[in-house]
């Protein structure tokens, strides 16, 4: 009888511990990172008699959770993709969104500016019309500067989120670390603690929100992390620290590093990926850097072109157009590391050539090396580097200055910091330049049927403001004389094709007479009808003016805001893909290590049964000892 | 398959989420009209709608453009034909004066109308746009193009005319220097003019006469010669005889190709000059005639019908140049027209396909709307229905 009351006490402690973690499985059913719980009973060893062996009741083994390391690394690993993918998503969907308004796109702006300068040709006196033109030139680059003080602003958030997203991750990094210590220390009795192991797990899926990362269960229970391609963040009890710090060659990027114990600083920049912070970082080449140089780019062509041709052009007090914009210069960025006193200036010498990609100028000790730092590919420069033969390569000149130590190297953006420095330079209506600086004329007394367009100035830089006689000593062939009488240049007639002498240009079409002159000059301030040269800059604006030649302004804006639309729908769509994986994954680990309140129940009846069984034996014991209790006193 | 109740509940609120912002795009897409909100919707959509907006303005500023010279080209239209009017004036005039019986106090009459219409013809060779620009002046469009010194009218204007863009690849001037309007007019037949020499003494004078043979006709300066009055020869400038016969009056006298037709009797020695055509202006064809009529009574008359001829053949070669220009003027009018409709007809292409690309197709999003609406009242009810189960529901203390 003694062993019914031990055995049945037994079951009764059991079945109260057992309700003990049912009761703790539904009041975590609801908490995130939980993993559901399990008693593990076993027999108690029975007791040899020479009836055979007994049993002893029921013994508390353990209590365990449900848990799959396997299924706990897909989530994470789905979860680092979403996070990257959203952020990217996020991050790209405002530019898309600046770029993309189809009513006050840069293409509108761009197009009205050209439609401003169409307007012109047709009164090319107007003041009007000329102060519209002005107004459109300051439309267009107050757009330019908004899209990118939206783009500066953009990517100060993203730097400031950058160094948060650090922050977060040594925090976590430190505090797994440290529960690495607890659970080490508490697996010393043979159980698992659970709770802890539940707290760690979890700090590594938040962990998985901000950076991919891997995860390593060693024997003793502790867990090794790793990000980027395998750099250690967390070995047993101790954590390293991810740095964000000032890129060496452009102090407004940061560059992320892990301080090994040595306080040496390794940049894994390249090889972090996944997370908030690998979207961060994507996003900031592949989003921002891209559209502010594109945007560069495009305002270093309207410039170049409109700058160019207003140098060829009359403006309304008779004097030579002067530049209608000014963009910034290309950037250079000598690196922190350098320890030569070379010093390097790069100017834009071929507008067409400019790239949108950002270049690295490195000493090897004897030559200058340019690097694109887009594709990785070497650009070939001609020249030597010095002020009279700079280094010229990708549109851009280079003059190389001082005594630079082997290795030193300079970041060149060509196009970065145009938008920035970008602005009218014309103040006054007058100033716009939308006549011809030559002018042409048929001598009175020609007798043939020859007429002549007006000049076009094609090299203003050449361009000499002088006066030239074109005659015909017969009618196929013909001579330019100067003022001196000089013979300039001389040619077989063809109708309609241009003669061409310094730097200016004029077609003679029909047909002269032996003997006929024309003349070329300057142009007079009178001429205020002359539109050619206002004409010349709504073709050029229109014109393939950038890429070598194979795109137009509108064309560049164009494909910058379809590139970006490319860019935020593939990013939407991945992050799209990756959650419902990530979902899958989740239900995945949560079907095993989620709480069912069903399953719960069950079992809590299924307990709650056995507990009131073993009361009953209890009982049961009670009432055989009683029965020989009263046998004894009744005899 | 065991599933955790977290799990059921957070995937029923997923998908009650997901269909909720399915349902947010849908009604923006309607409320918006606008199928693309952004770049991201519908890349290469957006790339063309922007491409095609482009277009839409470029052509609208064409249209713009051609409006523009359409004005003035009317503006110039007229003024050639009031130019055309006053030189028919003219000429009916000069016929009035081609007749011997007038005094020469009548012809001084005529040459005072005709000075008004010199005047008038100035005034409209100097006429302005609405804007105050002068019509003639080629690209010095803010000065009178054209200035009067006593008979003599001269142009300071330029050679070019301003041009306009009217579409992608067609320019037009939007109008006609001076030298092609008024001063730069072949004179005589155009080929070769006629005068008689103010020594003449006889009454014969000379028509403009005609090429008859071009490919006989080698362009020089003739003199044909009365070596009596029945009599004559033509030398050619290096003094060969190139023609020669007996004139009666109202003889047409060939050579090299050409004729030209005497009336009157001619004196021994009298000279008439036949040389090749230059250029002259409108405004010296009458004040040669406004001088010739002034002067009448000093001029024998076979000169003075020689020079009132030559002056009425300059009025109608005026006259002739003015309908060239004109008839010039109107087929750029006509390519205007004609730019301005396929810019119409460009614009509501482009148009209608901007709105193919961009705008909501109103059905469809109905459509989905309605379907995405039945989606998730069908997902909270189902949520409401199956959340009420549980196992604990059923065990009663």
């Amino acid at each position: 009888m003694g062993d019914i009351l031990s055995t049945s006490v037994s079951g009764l402690l059991a079945f109260q511990q057992a309700l003990d973690v049912t009761s703790n499985n539904i009041s975590n059913s609801a908490t995130p990172g939980y993993s559901v719980e399990g008693i593990k009973l076993a027999e108690q060893p029975g007791s040899g008699t020479g009836g055979g062996y007994f049993g002893n009741g029921v013994n508390v083994q353990s209590v365990t959770r449900s848990y799959d390391e396997m299924l706990a690394a897909q989530v994470r690993s789905s979860q680092s993709s979403y996070s990257s993918f959203n952020t990217l998503s996020t991050q790209a969907a405002q530019i898309d969104n600046m770029l993309s308004s189809s009513s006050t796109g840069l293409t509108v702006t761009l197009q009205s500016f050209v439609n401003s300068l169409q307007s012109l040709s047709t009164a090319p006196a107007s003041t009007a019309q000329r102060q519209v033109v002005l107004s459109q030139a300051q439309a267009l680059v107050t757009q330019l500067k908004s899209y990118q003080s939206q783009l500066t602003t953009q990517s100060q958030n993203l730097e400031s989120q950058v160094g948060n997203t650090v922050t977060q991750v040594n925090t976590i990094a430190q505090n797994i670390a440290s529960l690495n210590g607890q659970i080490a220390a508490a697996s010393g009795g043979g159980q698992t603690p659970n709770q802890l192991m539940d707290q760690r797990d979890s700090l590594v899926d938040q962990l998985s929100q901000y950076v991919n990362v891997n995860a390593i269960t060693q024997s003793d229970g502790q867990m090794d992390i790793y990000v980027g391609s395998g750099q250690p963040l967390v070995v047993s009890g101790t954590a390293q620290t991810l740095v964000a710090s000032p890129d060496p060659n452009d102090a407004s990027e940061s560059d992320i590093g892990i301080a090994a114990g040595n306080g040496n600083v390794s940049d894994i920049t390249k090889e972090i990926n996944g997370g908030t912070l690998g979207g961060l970082l994507t996003t900031r080449s592949q989003v921002l850097d891209p559209t502010e140089n594109a945007l560069g780019q495009i305002a270093i062509g309207i410039a170049s072109v409109m700058n160019q041709q207003q140098a060829s052009g009359m403006d309304l007090t008779g004097a030579q157009g002067q530049a209608m914009f000014a963009v910034g210069p290309p950037q250079v960025l000598p690196s922190t590391t350098n320890t030569g006193t070379g010093t390097v200036s790069a100017t834009i010498t071929d507008a067409t050539q400019v790239t949108t990609d950002n270049y690295k100028l490195t000493y090897s000790g004897t030559t200058w090396d340019l690097q694109d730092t887009s594709t990785g590919q070497q650009v070939t420069m001609s020249g030597t580097g010095t002020g009279t033969d700079p280094f010229v390569g990708a549109g851009v000149s280079i003059v190389v200055n001082g005594a630079p130590d082997a290795g030193d190297n300079y970041v060149i953006k060509p196009t970065a910091g145009a938008v920035d420095g970008m602005s009218v330079t014309l103040s006054s209506p007058a100033q716009i330049a939308a006549a011809s600086l030559g002018a042409s004329a048929a001598a009175s007394g020609n007798t043939g049927t020859a007429t002549i367009s007006a000049p076009s100035i094609t090299d203003p830089t050449n361009w000499t403001n002088g006066s030239y006689t074109i005659s015909f000593t017969d009618p196929t062939d013909y001579q330019v004389t100067d003022g001196g009488g000089n013979v300039v240049t001389s040619g077989t007639y063809t109708a309609g094709s241009p003669i061409s002498f310094n730097g200016e240009q004029v077609s003679i079409s029909g047909t002269p007479a032996s003997g006929d002159t024309f003349t070329v000059g300057p142009n007079n301030k009178a001429n205020t009808g002359d539109n050619t040269n206002v004409l010349a800059m709504a073709a050029d604006v229109t014109a393939s003016v950038l890429n070598g030649g194979t795109t137009s302004l509108n064309g560049a804006a164009n494909n910058l805001v379809s590139a970006m639309g490319v860019l935020t729908q593939q990013a939407q769509a991945n992050a799209t893909a990756q959650q419902s994986v990530n979902q899958s994954a989740t239900n995945a680990r949560s079907n095993l290590s989620g709480v069912n309140l069903d399953d719960e129940a069950a079992k809590m009846l299924q307990y709650q049964q056995a507990y009131q069984a073993c009361a009953q034996m209890i009982q049961s014991s009670q009432t055989l000892f009683n029965s020989l209790i009263s046998a004894i006193s009744n005899g | 398959m065991r599933i955790s109740t977290a799990t059921f509940q957070n995937n029923a609120v997923g998908q009650m989420d997901a269909l909720e912002a399915a349902l947010q795009q849908t009604q923006l897409q309607l409320s918006t009209g606008l199928k693309i909100q952004s770049a991201a919707d519908d890349p290469a959509g957006m790339a063309q709608v922007n491409q095609m907006n482009v277009q839409i303005s470029a052509t609208t500023q064409f249209v713009t453009n051609s409006n523009t010279a359409q004005t003035n080209l009317q503006l110039e239209e007229q003024a050639l034909t009031n130019a055309s009017n006053i030189m028919q004036n003219a000429n009916t005039l000069a016929v009035e004066a081609n007749n011997s019986a007038l005094s020469a106090a009548n012809k001084k009459d005529i040459a005072t109308q005709l000075q008004q219409d010199l005047q008038s013809l100035v005034s409209i060779a100097n006429s302005t746009d609405g804007n105050g620009n002068y019509l003639f002046g080629g690209f010095a469009n803010t000065s009178a193009p054209f200035t009067q010194a006593g008979g003599t009218v001269s142009y300071n204007g330029t050679n070019q005319v301003t041009q306009v863009q009217i579409s992608t690849n067609q320019s037009i001037s939007t109008g006609d220097n001076g030298n092609v309007a008024f001063m730069n007019i072949p004179n005589g037949n155009g080929t070769f003019t006629t005068s008689a020499a103010s020594t003449n003494t006889g009454t014969a004078s000379i028509g403009g006469g005609s090429v008859t043979t071009p490919s006989a006709w080698v362009p020089d300066t003739y003199t044909l010669s009365f070596t009596d009055p029945s009599d004559y020869q033509v030398t050619d400038s290096g003094g060969n005889v190139v023609g020669s016969g007996t004139y009666t009056n109202g003889d047409t006298i060939s050579f090299n190709g050409a004729q030209v037709a005497l009336s009157g009797t001619p004196a021994a020695g009298d000279q008439f000059t036949i040389a090749p055509s230059t250029t002259t202006s409108a405004f010296s064809a009458l004040s040669n005639l406004i001088s010739t009529l002034n002067s009448s009574a000093t001029i024998n008359s076979g000169q003075l019908t020689t020079l009132v001829n030559t002056a009425v053949q300059q009025i109608q070669n005026s006259i002739t140049n003015f309908s060239n220009v004109s008839a010039s003027v109107g087929a750029r009018l006509n390519a205007i027209t004609a730019a301005q409709s396929t810019a119409t007809a460009t614009q509501t292409t482009l148009k209608t396909n901007v709105g193919t690309i961009q705008s909501t197709d109103y059905t469809a999003a109905t459509t989905q709307l309605s379907s995405e609406e039945l989606a998730l009242q069908a997902a909270q009810e189902s949520y409401a229905s199956l959340e009420k189960l549980s196992l604990f529901n059923y065990i009663q203390g």
